[in-house]
């Protein structure tokens, strides 16, 4: 008897399992709020560096038969840039893929950490977009955004983003380098020199660019420390006083979204330059190709940065390269 | 019958349960790779890669089984400090000591050396590896 109704039991727990697994969960659609609602989200992906924008994508809405909308603004906890705005505009995708925008306000006025733009078409529904330009003086904090919307009827929304990091590093874009000429690059200050000056700013070059040619060898374009090897510096005369002996990594595949601009979502972050361990590291980096990098870290150990190299020319024995940087002390 | 089904059916459901918890006795390493019957003990193919993870030869590895080299030639300016050597072995053979990173190849008067064991773990060859930079 017991075996019997072991036997059905045996047979009723996996169709009970089976029911389970099978089960649909019950959805409900969604009520729409009759007042004046808000979203948002950020749009830019990547560390946040000075210089750059952050953008988000504002909406609001509210029924017809409640009012329309009068003002949209957004507040930073850090004042942008003065290049910080909020579009005045709403935009559609048309048939041939282009955004359209239709204005529907004034161009954003900024006052103080506001940004705000005043609706002067009958408008219900909208999303904005907000481009916050990150000032140098919000480098390593964190920065916080409230975008609030007005209705005709007195209602008001407002939606809190953030907070968001803003990162230590500089950055410098597309540096013009040329064998012989401009190929004195300073990590201080992140530019570069030509013969001239680089004498005057001895202490502060820690790189030479060169080109050459020679047969047999792979040399191509090249960046020496100045104090490296004679044998990577052929036929170089450094400047009186140009005697770094900078640190540099040669790397390959590593194309940084903002400095490369090209598809790959790649982005070096404080943290790569934080974890960065250049110990034994040479200080010649030769035989460099359009797309690859090196990571570099200064002699007095006060800065680690990225070099990459945006394009070089064989021919023009040149070079451009961009740059991000972090300091250390 | 249905009561002997039934009780089979329970029998049946043990033994698969029985059967699939028993550990086989398979032997393995203090790796915990498997040891086979396999004796062949050779390298056959060697791979060096720079601090951008390119390869730095200026050609292939010459590799002598019966010398127990590999010969390779890298190129001018090759950061020797920073390479990462890959090595291709015969099936189920291992490497002594085993590569977890970056090695310094820049003594190049004391070639660095790598012992290859058999599948077995019977046979065991040390092969050296000889870096030459391309010369100038």
């Amino acid at each position: 008897m017991n075996a019997k109704f072991l036997g059905y039991i045996l047979w009723f727990f996996p169709l009970c399992l089976s029911m389970v697994a099978c089960k649909d969960d019950k959805y409900t659609v969604p009520q729409p709020k009759n007042e004046l609602g808000n979203d948002c989200i950020k749009r830019t992906l990547g560390p946040n560096v000075a210089g750059l924008k952050i953008e988000f994508a504002y909406a609001m809405a509210l029924p017809a038969t409640k009012g329309k909308l009068v003002s949209a603004q957004v507040e930073a906890s850090i004042q942008g840039d003065a290049a910080t705005y909020l579009e005045n505009k709403s935009y559609y995708t048309n048939g041939s893929g282009e955004d359209v925008g239709i204005p529907i306000g004034d161009p954003s006025v900024n006052e103080g950490a506001v940004t705000k733009v005043t609706f002067t078409k009958d408008t219900n529904a909208v999303t904005l977009r907000y481009y916050y330009v990150i000032p140098p003086a919000a480098k390593g904090k964190e920065v916080k955004f409230t975008f609030s919307a007005k209705s005709s009827n007195g209602e008001t929304v407002s939606y809190a983003m953030g907070p968001y990091t803003i990162s230590n590093m500089d950055m410098v874009l597309d540096l013009p380098v040329k064998n012989a000429d401009a190929c004195y690059i300073s990590i201080a200050d992140m530019a570069v020199y030509n013969e001239t000056d680089a004498a005057k700013n001895a202490a502060k070059i820690d790189l030479v660019y060169l080109y050459r040619s020679i047969s047999g060898i792979s040399f191509n374009h090249a960046l020496v420390s100045p104090a490296a090897d004679t044998t990577y510096l052929p036929g170089v005369v450094l400047p009186t006083g140009v005697n770094r002996d900078t640190k540099i990594r040669k790397t390959w595949n590593l194309r940084d979204q903002h400095l490369a601009r090209l598809q790959y979502g790649i982005y070096i972050d404080d943290v790569d330059f934080q974890q960065l361990d250049m110990k034994g590291s040479p200080d010649y980096a030769i035989n460099l190709k359009s797309e690859a990098g090196a990571w570099v870290e200064t002699a007095d150990g006060k800065y680690r940065a990225y070099i990459y190299m945006n394009k070089v020319d064989d021919g023009k024995k040149s070079a451009t390269i961009s740059m991000k940087r972090y300091t250390l002390k | 019958m249905k009561r002997y089904s039934t009780m089979l059916l329970l029998l049946l459901i043990t033994a698969f349960g029985w059967m699939g918890c028993k550990k086989e006795d398979i032997p393995i390493d203090e790796d915990g790779l498997l040891i086979t019957t396999r004796a062949e003990c050779y390298v056959s193919n060697f791979e060096l890669l720079g601090s951008d993870f390119q390869t730095v030869r200026t050609k292939n590895a010459v590799i002598d089984t019966v010398a127990c080299t590999v010969n390779v030639t890298v190129f001018f300016g090759t950061d020797l400090k920073n390479l990462f050597p890959q090595f291709t072995l015969v099936t189920d053979a291992k490497l002594d000591p085993k590569i977890t990173g970056f090695t310094d190849f820049s003594d190049l008067a004391n070639p660095r050396t790598y012992t290859v064991i058999s599948g077995n773990r019977q046979v065991r060859k040390t092969y050296k590896v000889i870096v030459t930079v391309q010369p100038r």
